[in-house]
């Protein structure tokens, strides 16, 4: 059996997809994040955290999405000792890929301030700028995160910025599940 | 050897279309989201549609499609686009349409202005919600390959809603083309052959959807379908089509490409003499199609 000439066609995305090149626009590690969200900080103890059902179930209710990863990353920035706040690092759906940021929280559940650690899309890079950043200081769970209005959209990015002004609600509403804070 | 040639045509568009450019990322072959460029960017993208089969004899046809959009603002781009088409047909004639053998590799055969402004944006306001309106000029015909000037004016209504934040697109479209064609006399036709030379005006309405889903980071895979009819002055309601098929998308920072598969699976009013499929339109219709598109940002 011959097939159509016209099937040739068929390998051509693959084909795209082996010349393409990559773009693995990893801003910061872990580590970093870390200390650039609390410079003070001189130990962070990583929190060992399973949701249950349940504990999904509230976070959905509190953030109005969805938490995705029953296994989250979170770690507690201390002093000397003492807690400074929490630190999470996060992923949500970017046009393409995964955007992945990081949130840093108040004991008493303020956000001290995100930093993005890796973004592909085509558009959109002022995401990772201090401008743009800044609208979530000092946010709790109860402020509202409406885009464009609490959060400025960027264009051609709209639902990578859609997608990170919810998931660090998310955030606030996980640590709230987990710890209780506030 | 023409396939050899379609072949290197849609590779030639395809690694073209690679160091450059795209218009707003098309996660579909045929239906359209509603979303456009940012303020000041520029998308290049290149089209090849492969067009096959009318039941009889041979019938292969590519056209292509190299399209330049710019973000005039966040909430409207213009294109500006030209077209080729390559024909190879012979075993069929078809009254009024088809008189006879035709083979010709990659001609120009159009030009074409458009616009796209979003009144809603998908992931900003719940659903996407954008008008496209093109002008178009073209000079061959492209059922029959014979000379026949063309001048459409097209206006299309897109929506478009994310699901999963983001994971699951839905789109609809509806459109309508009002065509003035004129084709030029042709020596030497058939006995008894009808090619009628005066003006004619024809309104196309096509109506689509489509879903897709990003099954893994950059892939997504989705259905698409389209229903398109013609109206025409002297005949009223002259064909109808359902096309339906898969799409995989490839999207990435710098450049994407989506390949459809899309075959006619109903369709109906005008048939040719001898028409062996009567659940088809094979007339303006081939039995199925598949375009490739790849699209790059600057």
């Amino acid at each position: 059996m011959s097939l159509p000439r016209w099937t040739l066609l068929l390998p051509l995305p693959a084909t795209a997809a082996i010349v393409a090149p990559a773009y693995a626009a990893d801003y910061l590690t872990v580590e970093q994040a870390q200390h650039v969200l609390f410079p003070g900080a001189d130990a962070f103890a990583a929190e060992h955290v399973t949701l249950t059902k349940a504990q999904l179930k509230q976070i959905k209710s509190l953030a109005g999405v969805r938490q995705r990863d029953e296994d989250p990353e979170i770690w507690q920035a201390r002093q000397s000792g003492k807690a400074l706040g929490w630190f999470v690092v996060d992923e949500v759906v970017g046009k393409h890929e995964y955007i992945t940021y990081a949130v840093a929280v108040s004991p008493d559940g303020h956000v001290i301030g995100i930093e993005v650690m890796s973004y592909r899309e085509t558009h959109g890079g002022e995401i990772r700028r201090a401008k743009w950043r800044d609208h979530f200081k000092g946010k709790t769970l109860g402020d509202a995160f409406r885009l464009n209005k609490d959060v400025p959209n960027i264009s051609g990015a709209t639902l990578s910025c859609r997608n990170v002004t919810d998931g660090v609600k998310r955030v606030l509403a996980l640590l709230k599940v987990v710890f209780g804070y506030g | 050897m023409f396939g050899s040639r379609l072949l290197l045509l849609a590779t030639g568009c395809f690694l073209a279309a690679i160091p450059g450019a795209s218009a707003d990322e098309n996660l579909f072959g045929y239906v359209k989201g509603a979303e456009t460029l940012p303020k000041g960017s520029m998308e290049f993208y290149n089209f090849a549609t492969l067009r096959s089969g009318k039941g009889q004899g041979k019938y292969v046809a590519v056209d292509t499609l190299h399209e330049l959009e710019y973000g005039v603002s966040d909430s409207f781009s213009i294109d500006g686009a030209i077209k080729t088409m390559s024909i190879d047909t012979h075993g069929l004639l078809i009254d009024g349409y088809l008189p006879g053998p035709r083979k010709f590799n990659v001609h120009p055969s159009g030009i074409e202005l458009g616009g796209k402004y979003n009144f809603l944006k998908p992931a900003l306001d719940g659903i996407g919600f954008a008008t496209a309106f093109s002008l178009e000029y073209s000079w061959i015909d492209p059922h029959s390959g014979r000379d026949k000037n063309k001048l459409s004016a097209n206006l299309e209504f897109l929506a478009q809603k994310y699901f999963m934040e983001g994971r699951l697109i839905w789109v609809g479209n509806i459109g309508l083309e009002s065509t003035y064609a004129d084709r030029s006399a042709i020596a030497n036709l058939p006995a008894g052959f009808d090619w009628p030379t005066t003006p004619e005006m024809e309104i196309e309405v096509t109506v689509g959807t489509g879903l897709t889903y990003r099954f893994m980071p950059n892939w997504f895979f989705g259905v698409e379908t389209q229903y398109q009819t013609e109206f025409e002055t002297e005949v009223g309601q002259e064909r109808w089509s359902v096309f339906v098929g898969p799409s995989l998308h490839y999207g990435s920072q710098k450049w994407w490409a989506t390949l459809t598969w899309f075959p006619q699976v109903v369709g109906g009013k005008e048939m040719y003499a001898g028409q062996r499929n009567t659940s088809l339109h094979l007339i303006e219709k081939t039995k199925r199609e598949v375009r490739l598109k790849v699209g790059i940002n600057f």
